[in-house]
């Protein structure tokens, strides 16, 4: 990297700079608080009132894990979800879309590992004839075998949309390799190929019978409600849901999976895709805020360790990161990105090289920076209706409670050096990550195994 | 259409030496988001220098004379700022969003590289970044399935040697091509107070704003502002263009193209609609008839992407279920567009479209950031930066009869280019 001069004859006019101002302090900011409440049938209402927000955002939380679904059926959940703006008992077929598309909403679900969201988004001159909408979608869908069978033919094509995609085939192994095979999250949150091919009408409609229901659900609404009360609004179209029959399934415990190394042949790809980490921790685990620092310093940040050797040094990619991936318990961390064919083996000997902080502990500046950013950052990204009910719905579903996000900055603030260090080490043991990588095996496995890397296995596609 | 919300306060200013300053206070929360956007594009390149504004892009994050290499983005995300910078056919914009403390220092890095960027540029960063934005061409493009069909369409609905006739990212033959010197002249040509438009928007006061953009930007000279390509309108497609290629993808796809009328014209925005009821969101005619009805696609849309100049750009696709012989899927596309175009968007689709449209912009200007950098677009693009208070209301009063009008000019399945993108054998 070059040294710019301090001074010196300016490319245009003689520009002379003022001095590099002080930043000062940020003002005070906390994530908004929440009314909260019960409905009528025990669903828990949030609201959360923000002048100026035009668009409300409405998330339905559904105690659903996925570690619910039967083995056999997995992606069952997303199918079921992904049915119910296909019709509902009173607006049978594409009636209901049409509907709902006319009063200007937008209707969408969310499938993670730790349930199902159903999500609206509509301007508020709207809400009320969209709420009414939104609760049929989750209530009384029609479900109908039709369009689960299309749903299926949809679904087992974005599998092999992204198998097709290197990227996406990168995350997906690394998941199947740092998780055990009996661990819900070891596959794909939306089915592997073989299960969701088995979904059909009669299974989508029992799923969504047995557990789709108010107990343990949440619902979270954010905007500006202008004169419209939404505690009424709420208990007038979900306070009457109810479900007898409505089963509900811990959520599950993930479990790591032995180290692995391997290489997914792409015949002559250009670049190859890397995932470079192990199993982790999630947000409630007491390192978690010294790691997040840690993990910021090392291949968060622009200048991260990683990216500024491996972008802004080497020019080997576009961009290099490591990042924490949690789940509702455990998780995991990784080193990701792609780089080109002919410098990966240098890519990961480096990386390996610069995540080993032994000799190199992180230090006040890395930690100073990394908090001023999550602290920064935040009123930014919670400053829309729906970057708000979205947070507000994942502390539900992963059970993090309201004060999350101010608590969670407070305690990055206590960070020390020494402590992200520490938090750092006892995660992340280079001799031990596992390494997934997909590209041209030809030009990439023996380098990798010059490295150490012995027990590299080469994946080549069928046929 | 019910009313919005209460219009934006935006106070517009030009400094001596040009540089057009809109200032909008919102004090929801103590941010301030700072965008700059510089009047040029990949439609500003020269042959043979194709993907240079956006090389160039990468450049200006390398130093400036008192800005060590990369810490434009270091100093301002331990600011606590989010940082980027996109390049486009119609703009290159510069932007971060961080709490109101750092406005000060966002304003000095801006100000800092657009008066001595080429103090810092070596060859040796020059070098490392060209490096960068082919990894990024590898990863975003030449990597992925269709990943070429942006430049295949754009090829195929402009001639070579038109503004819009290549895509931003350029060729990795142009880029290996570009030189420091060829940098030094984009700088001197493009980098200027009087060819960008800075907005600042969040917890601000407008006199205060502006007393600090005077003080870090007031001292930069003016410079000769570049011409832009002309503006001239070319006429629709002839419907004679297509092309085939094949890739390792995983399903056969077809894509359909045409020239529009350039945007900030009733007649952009009419098409722009009838491209939702045709293609945006599952209530479209595409998605209906060939996703739901016939199901031969996997999935079938249609956007409009809106340029100034000249003309803008529309295209239609649909990608193959498995096993759908790809004639059969062109066919039932083209009966689809046949059909909208002769008997035109039904009431309820106009509203639909209207209301879809209602609530992304809505959303898109409930953010400081976002709302920051459509004032500099329309500023930049169309001369003001109110339209962001008055598009709803220009989108809500098309009528049938400008979308029937609209259609007639220029849309049509005579009039398209077409693309099929078929599976390797």
């Amino acid at each position: 990297m070059s040294t710019p001069s301090t001074s010196g004859p300016s490319g245009r006019s003689g520009w002379h700079a003022a001095p590099q101002p002080d930043v000062a302090a940020p003002g005070a900011w906390s994530f908004p608080e929440p009314v909260v409440s019960t409905l009528g049938n025990g669903i828990e209402l949030v609201c959360f009132d923000l002048p100026g927000q035009q668009v409300v955002s409405a998330h339905l939380v559904l105690d659903t894990p996925l570690n619910g679904e039967e083995r056999e059926l997995e992606g069952v959940a997303t199918i079921a979800s992904r049915t119910l703006d296909e019709g509902t008992r009173n607006h049978p077929g594409e009636e209901f879309a049409e509907v709902l598309e006319t009063e200007g909403a937008g209707f969408g679900i969310e499938v993670s590992l730790s349930g199902v969201q159903a999500v609206l988004d509509v301007p508020v001159s709207h809400l009320e004839q969209a709420f009414a909408l939104f609760s049929e979608a989750v209530t009384q869908p029609e479900i109908a075998d039709a369009d689960v069978a299309r749903h299926v033919q949809i679904r087992l094509a974005q599998i092999e949309q992204a198998s097709a995609n290197s990227a996406q085939l990168a995350s997906t192994a690394f998941r199947e390799s740092v998780f055990d095979p009996d661990s819900r999250a070891s596959r794909m949150s939306g089915g592997e190929a073989e299960s969701v091919a088995r979904v059909d009408g009669a299974s989508a409609r029992r799923f969504h019978a047995e557990r789709f229901g108010p107990a343990g659900a949440s619902l979270v609404l954010a905007g500006d409600f202008g004169g419209l009360d939404p505690q009424e609004l709420a208990e007038r179209w979900f306070g009457g849901w109810a479900n007898d029959a409505q089963v509900r399934t811990p959520q599950e415990v993930a479990a790591p999976a032995p180290r692995r190394q391997v290489v997914l042949h792409r015949p002559g790809a250009v670049q190859a895709d890397v995932r470079y980490g192990g199993f982790g921790i999630d947000r409630l685990d007491p390192r978690w805020p010294a790691a997040s620092v840690a993990t910021y310093a090392m291949g968060g940040a622009f200048l991260s360790r990683l990216n500024a050797v491996l972008r802004e040094e080497k020019g080997y990619t576009y961009g290099v990161r490591m990042s924490l991936t949690p789940l509702r318990t455990a998780g995991s961390f990784a080193i990701g990105g792609s780089f080109r064919t002919d410098v990966l083996a240098d890519s990961v000997r480096l990386a390996r090289e610069l995540a080993d902080v032994r000799e190199r502990p992180f230090t006040a500046a890395e930690v100073a920076d990394a908090v001023t950013y999550s602290t920064g950052i935040s009123p930014l990204r919670y400053a829309t209706a729906d970057g708000v009910a979205d947070q507000a719905a994942v502390n539900r579903l992963v059970g993090l409670g309201d004060d999350y996000v101010t608590r969670n900055l407070a305690e990055l603030r206590a960070v020390t050096p020494e402590a992200a260090t520490e938090a750092y080490t006892s995660l992340i043991d280079v001799d031990a990550l596992t390494l997934v990588v997909v590209g041209d095996a030809d030009v990439i496995a023996d380098p990798l195994r010059e490295l150490g890397f012995d027990d590299l296995e080469v994946v080549r596609p069928e046929g | 259409m019910p009313s919005g919300p209460a219009a934006y306060p935006i106070s517009q200013h030009v400094l001596d030496n040009g540089l057009r300053v809109l200032v909008s206070p919102d004090h929801g929360a103590p941010v301030v988001a700072v965008n700059l956007w510089y009047d040029v594009g990949s439609r500003d390149e020269e042959a043979g220098r194709t993907g240079f504004a956006h090389l160039f892009e990468h450049v200006m994050f390398q130093g400036s004379a008192n800005v060590a290499s990369g810490a434009h983005i270091g100093l301002l995300q331990a600011a606590g700022a989010s940082v980027n910078a996109t390049t486009w056919f119609d703009r290159t914009n510069y932007f971060e969003t961080l709490p109101v403390g750092g406005l000060d220092l966002a304003l000095w890095l801006e100000a800092d590289r657009m008066g001595s960027l080429l103090d810092a540029l070596t060859e040796d960063n020059l070098n490392t970044q060209r490096e960068v934005v082919k990894e990024e061409k590898r990863q975003r493009y030449d990597n992925v399935p269709y990943g070429d069909v942006m430049q295949r369409l754009n090829s195929l609905t402009f001639p070579a040697d038109h503004p819009y006739g290549h895509t931003t990212i350029g060729s990795m033959a142009d880029l290996d091509a570009a030189s420091l010197a060829d940098a030094h002249a984009f700088f001197a040509r493009h980098y200027m107070p009087n060819n960008a438009v800075l907005s600042v928007v969040g917890d601000v006061e407008v006199d205060d704003a502006l007393a600090r953009v005077e003080r870090y930007f007031g001292g930069l000279a003016r410079g000769d502002a570049p011409p832009h390509p002309p503006r001239d309108v070319l006429g629709p497609l002839t419907g004679t263009e297509r092309e085939e290629t094949s890739a390792d993808v995983p399903a056969e796809a077809v894509y359909l193209a045409w020239r529009l009328p350039a945007r900030g014209t009733r007649a952009f925005d009419a098409l722009d609609l009838f491209f939702g009821v045709l293609g945006h969101g599952q209530t479209s005619r595409l998605h209906k008839a060939l996703v739901r009805d016939a199901e031969v696609a996997e999935s079938a849309g249609a956007a409009s992407t809106g340029l100034i100049g000249g003309n803008s750009f529309g295209y239609a696709y649909a990608r193959a279920r498995g096993g759908e012989d790809l004639a059969a899927v062109e066919e039932a596309l083209v009966a689809q567009i046949d059909r909208l175009e002769a008997e035109g968007p039904t009431d309820t689709e106009l509203k639909r479209a209207k209301a879809q449209y209602e609530r992304h912009w809505l959303h898109e200007l409930s953010r400081v950031d976002s709302r920051a950098d459509a004032l500099g677009e329309y500023a930049t693009l169309e001369g003001d930066p109110e339209l962001v208070n008055t598009r709803m209301a220009e989108v809500d009063a098309v009528t049938p009869d400008d979308v029937a009008s609209a259609v007639e000019e220029w849309f049509g399945s005579d009039r398209r280019a077409t693309l099929l993108y078929r599976k390797a054998a």
